[in-house]
């Protein structure tokens, strides 16, 4: 096929020619063709098979919105063939026909099936027998779809990442209003950015006479500082974030005022076989003779419902498309345009539809009738030989975005469309989608709103509001009633044959619909979901206006009645690996976790740090804390300074013990509450001053103290108290077992000894020349000292401990020496549910404390009563580990309780855990039966720690 | 007991580490101790280095930036914050005062720990809890735009601005110290997520890591305004 003439305004550059393969055969086009205007002049028509029925399908918008072009380039499916730039060396592929897209054996699903593929046919066949399911998935999943995936994941990854753009004004749309609004906003001093789908903004006059026009105020918006993002769609409406998709990058504009310029989108008309290539939009037909010089036939028929038609026929006669007829569905269409058609020669069919489409490939005619309301054709009607069926059936405005943003459809009768109807705070409509669709009207209303949006910034001159008066004026003038017709929901020849579509992505048929509708689905959100009308990758574009016709004609509703679908993101179909940004956790590691890693240790997820688990053998790690010295590193624990006059009355106040009677360089255990007298964490507090404590939190719950804190000390203004969270800023290093006292006595001039340095003591001094504050505690149940000092420090202390021979342990190995001493952790020996009192922590609860305290009149009613469930140590005598979660069931197999730690302790050579047991099996011998997977395991009760139960090894 | 465990006290045997000296030192840092504390000077290229911050983007480590808050009530902190309203931050000497909220501050610089003075003010040093870049050149704002949501057009945050909010997904603050140079506090322990983070958002706008040396100094980034005002 051979291109039109040069004219001006067309894309294509002759002088360059790009080569590329359709299913591997190779073919020819130029620089600033598509993939399909490429194909389309080299004579291809078909690109692709249907989603269902594996029909050919071609070119039908041409530009990048519909389904009816995606093809798979270099191995990506999906891909949009009118709207994506042909490329040097693509490998162009049709999707979904096998064996190849002339011949492909699923199309029997079309020619036979058709009566047995109903909407949600696969639901009803489908579900028995069960066990089969995953094979119909398999077959199913292979038989439909929209391409392939790439197989290999490194294949499919490419680099996406997001940009924020915050502006005053965003403009979605880069057509002639949204050009206008752009300009116009940043000529007032507006920071504009403007987002547009096409690779260059113009919208629909770069192929409708108006291209120098579209370019000249492009090229205006530039110098005025526009930031036009081509190529760019708008997703979506989200509380003012607008994300923009623009091939590797996602912007977040953030915008103060939002201007949506987003235009019409032309409407198919609904009638047999109205999928065949060669049946297209007039816009579509008219793109490809603007700007790529591709005829789109030999003979064209246009089909239309308003003058939007007209024009096309004229447009692509001059082009030097011969245009055999038009089909007007008014029957008194009359006016210049009218006459300049019959004037051409192009025969005008006033009152006529399309309501056949014939051939078997591809459009080699059409059958032209008048309809009646129900869409019958009234007589044989008139068969026009075509290779081309420029189709229009009116226009939907693109009000997603409007909708989203909260503005309210309506149907409006005089335009025969649904419209956005009260628009909200902060966004202004302008063009075609605001109701201006002329062009001169369209640039006005453009101008209207960017100056109302930078007005409303306070952006502007003293005359502003003048000139925007008489804009406001001007579009008035502009603005006249447009003569339309709505389409019947289906027109017909009454000859039954030819399926009907009205959504061509999903290859739902009118019939669908109405069948959908007998079966109940008689609204239009159910409608959408069983028959996955507008379901498909243009969203609806296409397709809602088409299925509420046939949905109300069907329900006897008026259009306004049925409503139509919620509009929801996105707006455009997008890669998830766009929406998904760089791969990057945010995840804490200390400032000891390098050196970890480098010796060994595996790591895992512990809250939002990444933490060293153990360093390949966790049993060797404890028993070498037992026998030796062992150093684990616990930066993780959060970490608090409250300091002031009142900061020992606060801690009185969120504790449940008593926190004021600490003196300077002690430490007291606390656990903390909810109001509810549940315990929400634990942790230590160490007196530094009479002003001045020092408070540790568990790894995972320090943000949430510190909020709990800073959320009382809100309230109690009154109390003189400044909080500060450290966690980050300190390592934290516990260096336990019987030697840790001869280490850290080698690496420090403070006396360690348990005289001067007695458990739960605090001191000050330098450690290994660091700053530190060390506690004499002992989570892991072993003589211990943890070592607090600042980050930047953490690693040369780590390393001054480990080369006198203190041996890393991690995680694992910490659960199991703290499970010896029954030690809990809270989350993990607790839930949501646990007080003191069912979790043995009752004593850390001073009910005789003057102060009152959060949570005091929920634990004084939980010590008047016996805890439902008590937290208790046990054993099996068997050597089972049961797993943690594991159910206390008891003599009827119900469950009673559950196993909240269990480990196998290498010092002691048995199972040891902690569970949570009613409250008359908590005592010491008493027998539990855990139901494990399907086992029953037999377990003991006890009620003492299984390792130095008197503690003297800790205070040793 | 004091609170000086807080305060990192480098000496040759423990000099103190920025939270990102394990990224930078995989990326080619060459360190030297100053002040007591490790720090990047350069990554090899020191001309290369400057001529990033000039034409497009580079980041250096300034972790070792001591850093003081400053609690106490607002009339009080005023005279510690030098005048710093909310969302702004006031030179001083060779550092700077940042207003966090109205009872809240942070001194940051050489001089930071001398803040506390002020009848009512408590000064409590957190150099070693937050992480600090500094970001200088034409594309800084772009490459904050990879990670960051915070406005910092020079419209919203114009030089002196302070803002607190999310950097790359983590809680921090950013100071606009001129034009084209930001300095991006973070939490510690986030330090080398924020390393990857920013060094993959640069390496896209064709900046790079630089060391210290190579990053102009603050009266050459503000056109030697700062300079002036100091």
């Amino acid at each position: 096929m051979t291109r039109l003439a040069p004219r001006d305004g067309q894309r294509i550059d002759r002088s360059t020619p790009l080569r590329f393969s359709f299913d591997g055969r190779d073919r020819e086009g130029w620089a600033g063709d598509t993939i399909a205007s490429a194909l389309y002049a080299s004579g291809q028509r078909v690109f692709s098979r249907s989603f269902k029925y594996h029909r050919p399908r071609g070119e039908l918008c041409g530009c990048g919105q519909c389904a009816s072009s995606l093809v798979t380039v270099d191995g990506a499916p999906g891909v949009r063939a009118c709207g994506e730039p042909l490329r040097e060396g693509m490998r162009v592929e049709h999707q979904n026909a096998w064996p190849s897209l002339r011949f492909d054996v699923m199309r029997a699903t079309d020619l036979f099936g058709g009566p047995f593929t109903p909407p949600g046919f696969y639901y009803k066949t489908f579900i028995r027998p069960r066990r089969l399911w995953p094979l119909y998935e398999r077959v199913l999943r292979s038989a439909a779809g929209l391409g392939r995936l790439r197989r290999r994941q490194d294949e499919r990854e490419w680099r996406t990442e997001y940009r924020r753009r915050h502006c005053d004004v965003l403009v979605v749309g880069g057509g002639v209003a949204g050009l206008a609004a752009a300009l116009r906003a940043a000529e007032l001093g507006a920071d504009v950015v403007l987002c547009d789908e096409d690779v260059e903004p113009g919208g629909a006059l770069l192929a409708e006479g108006g291209h120098e026009h579209a370019r000249d105020l492009a090229r205006r918006c530039e110098q005025a500082g526009v930031e036009i993002l081509s190529r760019a769609p708008a997703l979506g409406f989200f509380d003012g974030l607008v994300p923009v998709w623009q091939g590797d990058t996602l912007h977040q504009v953030r915008a103060a005022r939002h201007v949506a310029a987003t235009g019409t989108i032309e409407q198919p008309l609904v009638f047999p076989d109205n999928d065949l290539p060669g049946v297209m939009l007039t816009g579509g037909a008219r793109r490809l003779a603007a700007l790529y010089a591709v005829s789109p036939g030999d003979t064209v028929v246009v089909a239309t419902t308003e003058d939007r038609g007209l024009d096309a026929a004229l447009a692509l006669r001059d082009l030097g498309v011969t245009v055999a007829a038009v089909a007007d569905l008014r029957p008194d269409v009359d006016g210049e345009l009218a006459a300049r058609v019959e004037a051409a020669g192009i025969e005008l069919l006033r009152g006529t539809m399309p309501v056949r489409a014939t051939g078997s490939k591809c459009v080699e005619g059409a059958v032209l009738a008048a309809v009646d309301a129900s869409g019958a054709a009234r007589g044989a009607g008139r068969s026009v030989a075509c290779d081309v069926l420029a189709v229009c059936g009116g226009a939907a405005p693109a009000s997603s975005l409007l909708l989203q943003a909260g503005a309210r459809a309506r149907y409006d009768e005089a335009s025969c469309r649904f419209v956005a109807g009260e628009l909200p705070a902060a966004v202004h409509a302008a063009g075609a989608v605001a109701g201006h669709e002329e062009a001169r009207a369209a640039e006005v209303s453009g101008a209207v709103a960017g100056a109302e949006a930078a007005l409303a910034l306070g952006l502007g001159g003293s005359g502003e509001r003048e000139r925007l008066e008489s804009d406001r004026a001007r579009l008035c003038e502009l603005t006249v009633p447009v003569p339309r017709i709505a389409p019947p929901a289906q027109a017909h020849d009454g000859r039954g044959r030819g399926k009907a579509f009205v959504d061509l992505d999903e290859d739902v048929t009118a019939k669908d619909v109405r069948y959908a509708a007998a079966e109940g689905y008689d609204s239009i959100e159910l409608s959408k979901r069983y028959t996955t009308v507008t379901m498909g990758p243009s969203q609806g574009r296409f397709s809602q206006l088409a299925s509420v016709r046939v949905l109300a004609g069907e329900t006897s509703m008026s259009l306004g009645d049925v409503g139509l679908t919620t509009a929801r993101p996105p707006w455009t179909s997008v890669p998830l690996g766009a929406l998904a940004g760089r791969p990057f956790e945010p995840a804490k590691r200390s400032a000891i976790h390098a050196r970890q890693r480098e010796q060994g240790a595996t790591v895992q997820w512990a809250g939002d740090w990444r933490r060293a688990y153990d360093y390949g053998d966790p049993e060797g790690e404890a028993l070498a804390v037992q026998e030796s010295a062992g150093m684990i590193d616990v930066s993780t624990l959060g970490k608090l300074i409250v300091r002031g006059p009142d900061a020992a009355e606060l801690l009185d106040r969120l504790y449940p013990n008593r926190m004021s009677t600490l003196k300077p360089g002690r430490i007291r255990y606390g656990v903390l509450t909810s109001e509810a007298g549940r315990i929400t964490d634990d942790g230590t507090v160490c007196r530094l001053d009479d002003e001045s404590f020092y408070v540790t939190t568990t790894s995972s719950g320090a943000a949430a103290v510190e909020q709990w804190f800073s959320w009382w000390l809100a309230d109690w203004s009154q109390l003189d108290v400044s909080l500060t969270d450290v966690t980050q800023g300190l390592a934290a290093i516990n260096l336990a077992g019987p030697q840790a006292r001869a280490i850290l006595s080698q690496l420090t001039d403070l006396d360690v000894s348990n005289e001067a340095f007695p458990y739960l003591d605090g001191q000050q001094g330098a450690v290994a020349d660091v700053p530190c504050l060390a506690l004499r505690i002992g989570f892991v149940g072993e003589l211990g000292y943890e070592l607090h000092c600042p980050a930047a420090h953490g690693r040369a202390l780590w390393d001054a401990i480990a080369a006198l021979g203190a041996r890393p342990f991690g995680l694992e190995p910490q659960r199991i020496l703290r499970l010896q001493k029954m030690h809990i952790l809270v989350g993990q020996d607790t839930d949501s549910e646990s007080t003191p009192y069912g979790a043995a922590t009752g004593w850390a609860v001073k009910l005789d404390k003057e102060q009152d305290f959060i949570g005091r009149w929920a634990l004084e009613r939980q010590a008047e009563l016996s805890p439902p469930t008590e937290l208790v140590g046990f054993t099996c005598p068997g050597g089972e580990v049961p797993t943690e979660g594991a159910a206390i069931v008891d003599a009827s197999g119900a469950a009673v309780g559950q196993v909240t730690s269990s480990r196998r302790s290498p010092k002691l050579s048995r199972s040891i855990g902690l569970a949570m047991v009613p409250s008359d099996q908590a005592e010491d011998g008493a027998a539990l039966t855990i139901s494990d997977n399907g086992r029953r395991v037999a377990a003991t009760v006890t009620t003492t720690p299984f390792y130095d139960p008197d503690g003297k090894v800790l205070r040793s | 007991m004091s609170l000086d465990f807080l305060t990192p006290a480098g000496s040759d045997r423990a000099a103190a580490r920025s939270p990102l000296a394990d990224a930078a030192a995989a990326a080619g840092a060459r360190t030297e101790v100053r002040d007591g504390w490790e720090v990047a000077t350069s990554f090899g290229d020191p001309a290369g280095e400057g001529a990033a911050c000039r034409e497009s983007v580079g980041f250096a480590d300034l972790s070792h930036l001591a850093k003081v808050e400053l609690q106490g009530p607002a009339g009080a902190l005023d005279a510690a914050l030098g005048g710093a309203t909310l969302g702004t931050a006031a030179r001083a000497h060779d550092g700077w005062r940042c207003r966090v909220r109205p009872d809240r501050g942070l001194a940051l610089g050489a001089l930071a720990a001398g803040a506390a003075a002020g009848a009512g003010v408590r000064a409590l040093d957190v150099t070693a809890a937050w992480g600090a870049l500094a970001i200088a050149g034409p594309q800084a704002r772009e490459l904050f735009a990879r990670f960051c949501a915070l406005d910092l057009r020079e419209s919203a945050l114009a030089v002196r601005g302070f803002r607190p909010g999310s950097v790359a997904r983590t809680p921090g603050y950013v100071l606009r110290e001129g034009p084209e140079r930001f300095l991006m506090l973070f939490g510690a322990a986030y330090g080398a997520y924020l390393w990857e983070v920013v060094a993959d958002a640069v390496a896209a706008l064709g900046g790079r890591p630089v060391g210290l040396d190579a990053l102009p100094a603050l009266s050459s980034v503000d056109g030697g305004r700062e300079a002036a005002r100091a």
